[in-house]
């Protein structure tokens, strides 16, 4: 009897401490999600109910050319950036772990600097420098291709300027996270394989990449997510052209609901992008550990 | 003594128990910023000056999407403001949206106003397909051709009086173009080409011009309303390859080039004025300028232009006595419109556009006549400000005249994209 009584009371202790987290989260989470795919079902505007109207919602996004294009420049965008920004970071971290003392401190400081900066702040500086007739790198560009190129305003250059801009926004985070990782190594291993005679680059492959890949494979996840996620850097650069070549989908998102008051529309495309992130992260994370697990 | 302190407090409390005297708190939303802001804000001043029962309380937003998807979403829960203004160009969506409570004859009344005292034009443009009134029109603006005047000295394109001639096709502008930059006008002619609206606005008006559709009966640029957007474009190109109109110049840098006398012409909105005319008044401009109709370049005249408008926001609560005081300020601002011109507008309300002040209100004056043939963005909920089609401007039409596609690529892409957005 007291068993089962003490069982109840742990219950309820156990309940009453995780009711904050689950009541906010089925609040501002788990309801919203379900009126979105609700919404997606209908012909809702952006406030107030609409009609039930099956899948065509679904049904128009295939036939809808700039889903295709959006998703191509998601695609793109992640390719642009994922590998190459996880690949900076740790090259970084390498870097600075081999620093000391303050002045370790001072450059971590210096690339995590961007990062706090809001998005706003960064694109404006970034505008500036690129400025077309007055950005500071603008003689770069003159010196390498002959002349200024206005980089947003060019379908080539584009979705590579706001890579690289996302890039250097972002990656002090990432150096973060492969320092932890870094620090996580004992240096017993090091010790061991240098008195055996392993070369630096063996050090490297055969100690810190198997030690350190739960963290790359992590970072490579929240990358993979955070990009397919692009959204203010497109609509403060580029608003998604020239000729759609930076449109994506959280902008098709947005246009739909904001601008043509399509709710029901724009939801059934956040909806895709939703499984999308989901079934593409949760594949990846799966694979990048059996790759892990195999070394 | 005693007598009067008796009179003094019976008055007293006869003005308190009057409700009459009760002060109206009108909530104000506009978009005006720079001139028009100014302009706007003195005029507020003056009219809770004027009216001690009445008091506005104006919030300037964002100009764009963000004023109207802030109107959209707040008066669908019921905050929104006592009056707004509106584009009568968004006057489609907004109708779709229903967020314009119709405006009656007796509230028009209320304000001392009536249909008769507009232009015809802008109370259709304001008006339902049932013809109910869903806004008061303010006023007409348009674009207009700026000049300065030293590039011309002595050729044909100057009159005696020195102002602008022998502009009558686009040959003549063109030549117009090649003299100036002979005369070492970097740009002869800027506008701000990297800017979706003052693209749009030159696209358009040159459409037009061909007696072209954008938008016909739900279908975009139909049969050869194609070929005339196409031809519109291939000019805009060619202005661009002949080196007279700036490469990817954004609003500021396009109005720059003009007041620092490097450009000839300057294609924009007649909100430019005020800094024209104060420029000039300080003798900082540095050259003798003035503003015209847009020549007719194509065959048929015509101009783009859109109103500003006073709205009342559908869904509110409110007493016969605020939606009283909410007309009488729309009518006070009516009947005071002359100040509006000041910053370069065309007054809709006809009294005023009539009158001999604003006759002789310069350059207002010179352009005014553009309001007969003034053309209005289509009527369609993907057109007008901060629509679509102004995203299509800036994502196809200016990176194609800068070269990057083909004229008549981008007018296929142009239809191909926004009759999607019809659905």
């Amino acid at each position: 009897m007291a068993m089962i009584t003490n069982r109840r009371r742990e219950v309820a202790v156990a309940m009453t401490l995780i009711a904050p987290f689950v009541l906010t989260f089925v609040l501002v989470f788990l309801y919203p999600t379900i009126r979105m795919i609700e919404l997606s079902f209908t012909d809702a505007p952006l406030i107030g109910a609409g009609e039930w109207v099956g899948l065509a919602n679904f049904k128009r996004l295939l036939t809808d050319n700039l889903f295709y294009t959006s998703l191509k420049n998601n695609g793109y965008f992640v390719l642009l950036t994922v590998v190459p920004t996880t690949a900076l970071a740790l090259a970084i971290a390498m870097m600075i772990t081999r620093l000391k003392g303050p002045l370790q401190a001072l450059i971590l400081a210096l690339f995590f600097l961007p990062y706090i900066l809001p998005v706003s702040v960064v694109t404006q500086i970034w505008t500036w420098m690129l400025d077309f007739q007055f950005g500071v790198l603008q003689p770069v560009f003159a010196f390498f291709t002959g002349k200024p190129v206005p980089v947003f305003k060019n379908p080539y250059w584009v979705m590579p300027t706001v890579a690289t801009v996302t890039i250097w926004w972002t990656n002090g985070f990432n150096v973060l996270l492969f320092i932890a990782g870094l620090r996580n190594i004992s240096s017993d291993y090091y010790e061991a394989a240098a008195l055996d005679g392993a070369t630096r680059w063996q050090l490297f492959t055969k100690v810190t990449w198997p030690l350190l890949w739960p963290v790359t494979a992590l970072v490579l996840t929240l990358q993979l997510i955070l990009q397919l996620k692009i959204f203010d850097q497109i609509y403060l650069l580029s608003s998604g052209g020239p000729f759609n070549s930076s449109y994506v989908l959280l902008l098709m998102v947005y246009r739909e609901a904001f601008q043509l008051n399509h709710g029901g529309y724009a939801s059934a495309i956040a909806l895709v992008l939703f499984v999308l992130i989901v079934v593409v992260s949760v594949l990846q994370f799966q694979l990048l550990r059996a790759g892990g697990n195999k070394q | 003594m005693k007598y009067l302190k008796t009179l003094l407090a019976a008055g007293a409390m006869s003005l308190a128990s009057l409700p009459a005297f009760a002060q109206q708190d009108i909530t104000w939303w506009d978009f005006l910023s720079g001139g028009d802001g100014v302009r706007m804000k003195a005029l507020i001043e003056r009219f809770n000056e004027e009216h001690p029962d009445i008091k506005i309380n104006a919030t300037t937003l964002e100009w764009g999407v963000p004023y109207y998807t802030k109107v959209r979403t707040s008066v669908a829960v019921g905050q929104g403001p006592d009056v707004m203004t509106y584009h009568l160009s968004r006057m489609p969506l907004g109708l779709e949206e229903n967020v314009l409570d119709v405006i009656s004859d007796d509230d028009l009344a209320t304000a001392g106003l009536s249909k008769d005292d507009f232009f015809p034009a802008s109370i259709a443009a304001a008006s339902d397909a049932e013809g109910n009134l869903h806004a008061v029109p303010f006023d007409i603006h348009s674009i207009v051709l700026y000049i300065n005047k030293s590039y011309f000295k002595g050729s044909r394109f100057l009159d005696d009086e020195g102002n602008l001639a022998g502009i009558e096709s686009l040959a003549d502008f063109e030549e117009a173009l090649a003299l100036a930059k002979e005369n070492g006008s970097e740009t002869p002619l800027s506008y701000a080409t990297a800017d979706d609206g003052s693209t749009y606005r030159v696209f358009f008006t040159l459409l037009k011009q061909q007696g072209g559709e954008l938008i016909t009966d739900g279908e975009v640029l139909a049969g050869d309303n194609l070929d005339k957007a196409a031809n519109a474009i291939e000019i805009m190109t060619n202005w661009y390859k002949q080196g007279w109109q700036p490469e990817q110049a954004e609003y500021p840098a396009s109005v720059a080039l003009f007041t620092s006398g490097k450009s000839a012409f300057h294609m924009n909105g007649v909100w430019e004025v005020p800094t024209l005319v104060d420029m000039s008044s300080k003798g900082t401009l540095g050259f003798d300028w003035g503003a015209v109709q847009i020549p007719t370049l194509l065959g048929t005249t015509a101009t783009w232009a859109d109103s500003h408008a006073f709205a009342i926001p559908t869904g509110k609560e409110m007493s016969p006595e605020k939606r009283a005081a909410v007309m009488t300020a729309i009518g006070w601002m009516e009947k005071n419109s002359i100040s509006w011109a000041s910053a370069g507008h065309i007054p809709a309300y006809k009294p005023v556009a009539t009158s001999d002040e604003f006759g002789k209100m310069e350059p207002n004056a010179t352009y005014s006549s553009l309001a007969e043939t003034a053309v209005y963005d289509p009527r369609s909920p993907i057109a007008g400000v901060a629509s679509p089609v102004y995203d299509a401007t800036i994502n196809i039409i200016s990176p194609a005249m800068h070269g990057y596609l083909e004229p008549a690529q981008a007018a296929q892409q142009m239809k191909d994209e926004l009759q999607s957005k019809l659905q």
